[in-house]
């Protein structure tokens, strides 16, 4: 007979290699590397008033927020909000998770282009406010609140983009802002039957559709979201330096707590990635590293192998998708997905290196779990699909809902899954417990 | 917190779904709703070499405890047949234990109120 009991008391946490303190603080560093970088580049007089034109600037996909306030203000927005957020979840003592880094990384990715200092904040309160009606704890929907801020444009676009008098506006965009974020806990929990977790962005599925509930109302008003491209060219050589230097410097910080090794770097190659996947918890957070600098170089290599542009909306992508390497992303779940996009191009209307189809490869990776769950075959079949369903949805939500691919790869999984389930054969695969 | 008998019995389908997953022909539920907590007890059976699965299953849930995680994940919990959920189920109880012989399996989870 063997007998195990386990309490879940501070201590289980304590035994980590990297202690829960450590991991906010290299977090924060990348976040302070952004801020820096940005310095860099721009002068601070320069940096404000680019901040202040992103604040102003419509966020309806696609703005690239280096082409609206410059390098030096899209670095340091990115940084800073995370930043903050950083702080935020060490200030409720939330422990230190893949989903933690996920949520982080998405921010710091989004803020290149729809997430500013400003428009984020509705959508926080408003989740904050459902916890309060609830009687609940705020820190219980913190995740909530942090993937949540996908909508923010919408806030931007009432704030500055509607016809009404100052005080109006000020009225209806925190309206609007407050309430999605107070109907998200409830909406985002129940969309992930849809998909048993397969698309790992799943707010995005969920705010796909309360964007396309809100863009519907507006338009009975007659009020259009601002639809717009902004998009910057020419800076591939600066961005790639940084992405090189922060993605190496994660494989090297990882070796570091790893002893020194890549040890147990494998072992996360074998899960699925299907929600929940916390590779913090299962391998470590130094592994976890290493398979976020690794996720973060394939991805810079992808853009700049088909001849993409490095700017605000592929940063955030291939941020992304380093982030999401704590959370269910590895290199064996997320290059089926690439090839799947790379065949679409092939075959279809457009390019490889279109703007459009740079991103749904990028964030079609949130269909990874499907190469990882059913074998890469499915991965390729899933990406393939992806590209041409994410450009036709971001119309029903005018572009407001940053995590278009999020709501798209919804979509793809909801319809993929029981074809593939069907045609499988019976019985539970188990990679969890591999 | 909201759909508390709900996120009970997707505990129990995950915990169900695992051990159809170790071979199980013979499963016992007994679930207690007490003054502060539920307590769940799963007695089954399970076929031979499936050892390291039940290591894995206590490494699993071992997990720290986290509201924030099954706040939002809870729906997942005994979702998918094809694949198990159960890091979240260690996220979502606040005790537990496991005994086992060579060929059966207890399991006692604890889950406050």
């Amino acid at each position: 007979m063997y007998r195990m009991k386990f309490d879940k008391t501070e201590s289980i946490i304590k035994k980590y290699k990297v202690s829960n303190q450590n991991r906010y603080l290299i977090t924060a560093g990348y976040c302070m590397y952004l801020i820096v970088f940005g310095l860099l580049v721009d002068s601070p007089q320069n940096i404000l008033n680019g901040i202040y034109k992103i604040i102003l600037q419509p966020d309806t996909l696609i703005t690239d927020y280096i082409g609206v306030g410059g390098m030096g203000a899209a670095f340091v927005n990115s940084g800073l909000l995370t930043l903050i957020f950083v702080w935020m979840l060490y200030h409720f003592k939330i422990y230190f998770s893949g989903a933690t880094m996920a949520s982080l990384f998405l921010i710091l990715g989004f803020s290149f282009f729809g997430k500013n200092l400003f428009n984020v904040w509705f959508i926080v309160v408003g989740v904050y406010l459902y916890a309060k009606v609830q009687k609940d704890k705020f820190l219980k929907y913190i995740y909530v609140a942090l993937f949540g801020t996908a909508m923010a444009p919408i806030v931007t676009e009432m704030f500055f983009y509607t016809h009404f008098s100052i005080y109006g506006r000020i009225v209806i965009g925190s309206i609007v802002g407050v309430s999605i974020g107070f109907i998200l806990p409830p909406l985002s929990a129940y969309m992930m039957k849809v998909h048993q977790g397969f698309d790992l962005y799943n707010i995005g599925f969920t705010a796909g559709m309360i964007g396309t509930i809100f863009v519907s109302v507006f338009k009975s008003y007659g009020f259009e979201p601002h639809m717009q491209f902004i998009w910057t060219t020419g800076n591939n050589k600066i961005l790639s330096v940084f992405l090189f230097f922060m993605f190496s410097s994660m494989i090297c910080i990882g070796f570091y707590f790893n002893d020194k090794s890549f040890k147990r770097v494998k072992d996360i190659m074998k899960y699925e990635g299907r929600l929940i996947t916390d590779f913090i918890l299962l391998e470590g957070f130094a592994p976890t590293l290493i398979n976020m600098g690794i996720n973060g170089l394939l991805s810079t290599i992808y853009i700049l192998l088909v001849g993409g542009d490095l700017n605000g909306p592929t940063i955030g992508g291939i941020l992304t998708v380093s982030g999401f390497g704590a959370f269910g992303k590895h290199s064996k779940n997320i290059i089926p997905i690439w090839i799947g996009v790379y065949i679409g191009a092939l075959t279809k209307m457009w390019s490889i290196n279109d703007a459009s189809i740079l991103l749904a490869a990028l964030f079609g990776t949130s269909l990874a779990p499907i190469a990882g769950e059913f074998g890469w075959k499915y991965g390729v079949l899933a990406g393939f699909i992806h590209s041409s369903v994410v450009l036709n949805v971001g119309i029903l939500h005018g572009g407001l809902n940053l995590y278009n691919n999020g709501f798209a790869a919804g979509i793809v999984a909801a319809v993929l899954l029981p074809v593939i389930q069907a045609f499988r054969q019976e019985g539970m695969i188990d990679h969890e417990t591999h | 917190m909201k759909h508390t008998k709900q996120r009970i019995s997707k505990i129990v389908d995950e915990m169900l779904n695992y051990f159809f997953l170790i071979g199980a022909t013979d499963i016992e539920v007994h679930l207690k709703d007490e003054e502060e907590f539920y307590k769940i007890f799963l007695k089954s059976n399970y076929t031979k070499g499936q050892e390291n699965r039940i290591e894995e299953l206590i490494r699993y849930l071992e997990a720290p405890k986290q509201e924030e995680m099954e706040e939002y994940y809870w729906e997942l919990a005994g979702a998918c047949d094809m694949d198990t959920e159960l890091t979240l189920i260690g996220m979502m109880i606040d005790k537990g234990e496991v005994n086992f012989t060579q060929d059966k399996i207890e399991l006692t989870l604890y889950k406050k109120k």
